[in-house]
């Protein structure tokens, strides 16, 4: 297995606050790798730390085999980080923010060219090249932004919370941007977001609570190990329906005239609701979703956007 | 680094307001001059010549302090940068701080330098509308290598003062503070020889009232032989001492090498103090 990124034992405190409590993982190269969490969970700060922005306090941390802290530099060259906030000139239009951009590493003339004509193609910015980035709206900032990290064609793409603060067309739109960019290029990508549903597109999460890690796996394992799925039953006749779930061991909540039933496995309703044909007047059969593994880690400590 | 100041200068020129407020300081000046100051110094003297004169004093005095409020207003840039958060995007590339921070020196150095320029031009026409003589071609050479040895303490002692300022706003209210003091600790609203002897004092230590003490000197020269012909030798050392041509500390009178000496010093020391502090700050 090839890892683009290595991180043992990361630690960094703000004063007496601990933000990152030695957390420890790995990103295999080409993949998309999610780490999700509620606000100050550590997720900025390890992004930070892995950009060579904030020094962490103790770990080690491999980018691409350069060790973090020996050779920053080499290190900047290879990745491109989207930020949380919008961070290009308001004043500059989209081109002259990439360009400028684009001297930091370095490219000049004929190359420099190449290389903003080629990042405005991914995000498809051509159309508001021209326009000042102050005059952009959310999306297209958001697109100019990601042109700006991949304007050197880096290897490991980060992007802290891309889609927080767009409404939901625009947001699917940037989603799309970033999917689209990581099976074209085979691009690592490492995202953070607090949205459930964008981190189970990735293939990869590690879920970040207080510091720590609170839980690993790909989206289908966290399903699997984390959430249930549920049976709901309406009766015609309640008796017999507690009856066939007593001989069959299931607790059951009654809940506004419905039985509601955890199950390990959603086949398993199958001989259930045979036996109970006669006495049901519905049901549903409702497989564990993301939201769930993260209520169930989390607790009630999620904050919903 | 060039690239990083063409970014600076770009963003400061575009900014309308930016501009204009960084000149504030030269408007309050002329506005002042036009409106009582001129009157009040050239009015009951019948000496020939006197109101050219007094122009060319306004306009020694107001380009010395333009390179002043103008690399402060290209220095903002700085402080929005950091305040914004926005010079994280250049430290993740493969930059140095040095690079970064010396694009933004470079900048305020051209902006200072630019202005500055322009307003010796514009100030140049103004005397040329009043009837005064443009200066001669060696003394406008002086001026220009003066100009750019003003920038450069300028530039190094806004730098300085910056280093300290990491909220946008504190940092405008120090600049309009500092764009509005720079006039009287250059004794251009009022003529030193009319403040007390504590302020004067202020004003003869006062690194940026040597620049203006200096394109006095070279400006009003030529001005000057001409008004003060067959005047009394002491007469004219003491009105070009009231007016801040000279100063004069105890007996001994300032001369053009001690005012070149500390512009010199304190664009090294003030460098020097501010890359300390910067480097200090940046972690």
């Amino acid at each position: 297995m090839d890892k683009i990124i290595q991180v043992d034992q990361l630690y960094k405190s703000y004063g007496a606050l601990q933000a990152v409590k030695g957390i420890s993982f790995y990103v295999e190269r080409g993949k998309l790798f999610a780490f999700l969490g509620p606000n100050g969970a550590g997720k900025s700060t390890t992004i930070d730390i892995l950009c060579t922005l904030l020094k962490p306090d103790r770990g080690e941390v491999l980018i691409d085999g350069i060790a973090l802290g020996q050779n920053n530099d080499a290190i900047r060259k290879q990745i491109g980080v989207v930020f949380q906030e919008s961070l290009l000139d308001p004043q500059l239009t989209v081109l002259e923010n990439l360009q400028t951009r684009g001297r930091f590493y370095g490219l000049q003339g004929n190359e420099l060219q190449k290389a903003v004509e080629r990042a405005l193609t991914v995000v498809e910015a051509h159309e508001f090249a021209k326009q000042t980035y102050g005059n952009c709206s959310g999306g297209q900032r958001r697109r100019a932004d990601i042109a700006r990290a991949l304007i050197h064609t880096p290897k490991i793409l980060f992007l802290d919370e891309p889609t927080t603060g767009l409404d939901p067309k625009t947001k699917e739109n940037v989603w799309q941007t970033i999917e689209n960019l990581q099976k074209q290029s085979g691009m690592t990508v490492f995202l953070t977001t607090h949205y459930m549903e964008e981190a189970a597109k990735a293939d990869y999460i590690i879920l970040l609570q207080k510091g720590e890690i609170a839980a690993k796996g790909t989206p289908y394992d966290l399903q699997d190990r984390y959430s249930s799925d549920t049976m709901r039953l309406k009766a015609r006749n309640p008796e017999k329906i507690e009856r066939v779930l007593a001989e069959n061991q299931l607790p059951f909540e009654f809940k506004n005239g419905i039985h509601v039933v955890a199950l390990t496995d959603t086949l398993l309703a199958i001989p259930l609701i045979q036996a109970m044909q006669e006495d049901l007047e519905s049901f549903e059969v409702v497989h564990g979703s993301m939201e769930d593994v993260f209520l169930n880690i989390i607790g009630g400590e999620w904050e919903h956007a | 680094m060039l690239n990083l100041a063409i970014r600076n200068l770009k963003i400061f020129f575009r900014q309308k307001s930016a501009v204009f407020f960084s000149l504030l300081g030269v408007f309050i000046v002329m506005g002042l001059y036009l409106l009582f100051l001129g009157d009040a110094y050239v009015g009951n003297s019948t000496l020939p010549g006197m109101k050219s004169l007094m122009d060319h004093w306004l306009i020694a005095g107001i380009v010395s302090i333009t390179s002043i409020t103008t690399t402060m207003g290209a220095f903002e840039i700085m402080v929005i940068d950091r305040a914004n958060h926005r010079d994280k995007d250049f430290f993740a590339a493969p930059m140095s701080r040095r690079t970064i921070v010396g694009g933004y020196i470079l900048c305020a150095f051209l902006v200072g330098l630019i202005m500055t320029l322009l307003s010796f031009v514009i100030g140049e026409l103004y005397i040329l509308s009043q009837g005064g003589h443009v200066l001669q071609f060696t003394v406008i050479l002086q001026m220009l290598g003066v100009i750019l040895l003003s920038t450069m303490m300028s530039s190094s002692f806004v730098f300085f003062l910056v280093s300290f300022f990491s909220s946008i706003s504190a940092f405008s209210t120090a600049s309009t503070v500092l764009g509005t003091m720079v006039g009287f600790l250059t004794g251009i609203y009022v003529p030193i020889g009319n403040m007390p002897d504590s302020v004067q004092w202020l004003i003869k230590t006062f690194p940026v009232a040597h620049s203006g003490a200096l394109m006095r000197q070279i400006m009003m020269k030529e001005a000057a032989a001409f008004t003060f012909a067959g005047v009394p030798l002491e007469y004219r050392a003491g009105f070009e001492e009231f007016i801040g041509v000279y100063f004069l500390y105890g007996e001994w009178k300032s001369s053009p090498a001690l005012h070149l000496a500390v512009m010199a010093g304190s664009a090294v020391l003030f460098f020097i103090l501010a890359t300390w502090n910067v480097s200090r700050k940046y972690k």
